[in-house]
């Protein structure tokens, strides 16, 4: 008795049993997410309200809402909201629709399906800048042979070439980004759809379901979870891409490829106004956290509903 | 904002000169390390950035050079630092803005002034006495920012045209000649002319165009107020579009593609600098091709001015200073003359017989020293990257067709005049 006393003293007394426990265990992720996210974002915040030169840092003057009204009052920045919206809603509805059409396709039985499945994530495993030159010497207006082809075909590209034409510059840009993309949703889906019970479908075929109202209430439903947490990333990662349409188009041409985040590079490394560049971060912060807490919304209301 | 003003070389701290001279001529003797100051030099190893030395043709030739000092002398170390010219500027002056930095630069012109204006370099009115060293006038009037001397040329590339002799056998020497040639020549997939014009390239479009304004007599300032929508600098521009229009140039194509074409006989004509030269012969040794000065009606062209400047974070000033009084001796300016090839450098030096005979045109690029200008829109150094931006934007816009050039000058001298206040 007095031993068992004693060993159950010993486990209360042990650090690893207190109440405390949990904490140490989270200490080092939120340590790490205190210095290098929130330190940076308040140092954004009080940035954003300054006049700051990137060759003098540390001599920041105050100016209020400066940096702000002029940023909404610049037509050019209502353009980069514009191409960033158009763009973000193109990725996102393009990589998912494109990634769930390839998982289901994938998810099917036919000859090579190992192979299929391995060869559909390349796009996804090439580094981004690599993808990025090939996709700009492909799309060249003398030699590219995606030019070369659209040409040869009829398709009027201009002169200057696809990247160059303020019409074809986004849409290029974007089929690029839905390429490298889509394998990734693809992947993901492929392994929700696994899990959907194949005796719910089976019996809803019994039932003469076609295989569209199978995927609708069986599939759908089971997925759904799946496709609202890739549908978040993507819009996410899409908000903060910069190196494909640096590299593509630097933003042009005549400011159509802009976004947010190539703004922001330009404010702070071409004019050197860091206070003005962490103005248009904080929009963009902004708006990721309107994406987040409305994609949270939805999920909850959707839980509700299937409740 | 700071009014930004250059001035003549002569007109720079003469007060100064008798110590500054003396001081020099103490430096400038068989690579003494006496400090500028006249005291020693503590012993030191210190960093040269340069984009030049990741050049293939250029960074061993210059690699060489600074071996020369580091073996002229026991007391200071130079060691190269290559940084690559697409990010030099950024990479350089955010070291700098934080406090850091390599302790010598070699800057082009539109980071030195903004380096110049926040106080990130050195100042040299009394290290540098222009008149004894014998520093050339044109390009050393850029020097100083502020009444200030802040830098030493180290090379300048002036602006030449290039032509292929096989498809041209004689160079065009007014606009319309030009014209004409550029047409004749343009057959098939063989293009008279290219040059760049897309908003890709926006500090390439700048370096072009700038050929055109100058060159009919224009200019992006007067010193104090930008002159954006000067009707010289309208006249340029629509010179500039009129061969765009006449599909004379491999539209779309950016210059490393041009550049290639130029190297394989497939483009006639090219507005280059001196840097060109060691490129083109790197890419095709047997390529046929000569240079001539540039056929628009005013002898006034760009050139790529690049100083060399002492980092303000520096803690071993003196010894920078040291390596720059050695690279100003006539005996190492001609040797650096030699590894830069049709590139300037910060004094009059004499090509040898044997880089004549190898390249008997490099008369030509000297001869421009005097009436080239650097890139930049002078009085508004700093806000030169902001001020490049509209005007490559808007005059891209007007090369599509959306406005006239006219217009397109106009709207970016509203826009810039914004920027500037």
């Amino acid at each position: 008795m007095t031993t068992l006393n004693a060993r159950a003293s010993r486990r209360r007394r042990s650090p690893l049993g207190s109440r405390w426990t949990p904490y140490v265990f989270l200490l080092p992720a939120a340590a790490y997410i205190f210095v290098f996210q929130a330190i940076p974002l308040l140092q954004e915040v009080y940035l954003s309200f300054t006049r700051t030169n990137l060759l003098n840092p540390t001599r920041s003057e105050w100016i209020g809402f400066d940096n702000y009204t002029r940023v909404f009052a610049s037509s050019d920045f209502q353009q980069t909201l514009g191409t960033t919206a158009v763009y973000v809603i193109a990725c996102v509805v393009g990589a998912v629709g494109s990634g769930l059409v390839v998982a289901l396709l994938l998810n099917g039985s036919f000859p090579g399906r190992g192979i299929a499945r391995a060869l559909v994530t390349v796009p996804w495993a090439a580094p981004g800048i690599a993808t990025a030159l090939i996709a700009t010497w492909m799309l060249n207006a003398q030699y590219g042979i995606i030019t070369r082809a659209l040409r040869a075909i009829g398709v009027d590209v201009g002169e200057s070439g696809i990247l160059d034409n303020p019409d074809l510059a986004l849409p290029a840009i974007l089929l690029t980004t839905i390429w490298q993309l889509f394998p990734f949703v693809a992947v993901v889906l492929l392994s929700a759809l696994q899990s959907v019970p194949t005796e719910l479908v089976e019996a809803a075929e019994m039932d003469g379901a076609n295989r569209l109202w199978v995927f609708r209430v069986v599939t759908w439903p089971v997925i759904r979870p799946t496709v609202g947490l890739i549908a978040l990333l993507m819009t996410i990662w899409s908000l903060r891409r910069f190196e494909l349409i640096w590299l593509m188009t630097r933003g042009g041409p005549l400011g159509t490829t802009r976004t947010l985040v190539i703004d922001l590079y330009s404010q702070a490394f071409d004019s050197k106004q860091l206070g003005a560049a962490a103005a248009i971060g904080m929009v963009g912060v902004v708006i990721a956290m309107i994406v987040v807490v409305g994609s949270r919304l939805v999920t909850r209301a959707a839980e509700k509903d299937t409740a | 904002m700071a009014t930004h003003t250059f001035r003549r070389s002569r007109l720079g701290g003469i007060a100064l000169l008798a110590v500054a001279g003396l001081t020099l001529s103490a430096c400038s003797t068989g690579g003494s390390s006496d400090s500028a100051e006249g005291g020693e030099i503590e012993p030191a190893t210190i960093t040269f950035a340069a984009s030049t030395f990741g050049d293939p043709g250029l960074g061993p030739r210059l690699q060489e050079l600074v071996d020369e000092y580091n073996a002229s002398q026991d007391i200071v170390t130079i060691e190269p630092a290559a940084v690559p010219f697409p990010t030099f500027g950024q990479t350089v002056l955010t070291q700098m803005g934080g406090g850091e930095g390599p302790d010598l630069v070699r800057f082009d012109m539109p980071e030195f002034t903004s380096a110049a204006d926040a106080g990130l370099l050195e100042p040299l009115d009394d290290k540098i006495d222009a008149d004894e060293l014998g520093l050339q006038e044109g390009p050393d009037q850029y020097m100083f920012v502020n009444d200030e001397r802040y830098g030493v040329i180290f090379d300048t590339s002036n602006y030449v045209m290039y032509y292929n002799t096989d498809l041209i056998p004689e160079p065009p020497t007014t606009f319309d000649e030009f014209m004409d040639v550029a047409k004749a020549t343009t057959q098939g997939d063989v293009y008279g002319l290219a040059f760049r014009q897309t908003q890709a390239e926006e500090n390439g479009v700048w370096q072009d165009i700038f050929n055109y304004v100058y060159g009919f007599g224009g200019e992006w300032s007067d010193g104090e107020e930008l002159t954006l929508n000067n009707p010289k600098n309208v006249e340029g521009l629509e010179a500039y579009q009129s061969l765009y229009d006449a599909n004379v140039i491999p539209k779309g194509a950016d210059a490393a593609t041009f550049r290639k074409m130029f190297a394989q006989n497939k483009v006639g004509m090219e507005l280059n600098n001196g840097g060109y030269l060691v490129a083109t012969r790197g890419t095709n040794p047997d390529l046929n091709f000569s240079v001539a000065p540039i056929p628009f009606p005013v002898r006034a062209q760009g050139a790529i001015m690049a100083p060399i400047v002492i980092n303000a974070n520096s803690e071993h000033k003196d010894a920078a200073m040291d390596f720059i009084n050695w690279v100003l001796e006539a005996e190492n300016q001609t040797s650096l003359q030699e590894a830069l090839g049709a590139s300037s450098v910060a004094t009059k030096t004499t090509r040898s017989d044997e880089q004549l005979a190898e390249t008997p045109f490099l008369p030509v690029y000297d001869e421009l020293t005097n009436s080239s200008s650097p890139q930049i829109v002078v009085g508004f150094g700093p806000q030169t990257a902001d001020i490049r931006k509209i005007v490559v934007t808007q005059v891209i816009s007007a090369l599509q067709g959306q406005q006239t050039m006219e217009e397109a000058l106009d709207n970016a001298q509203d826009e810039a005049e914004q920027i500037v206040g």
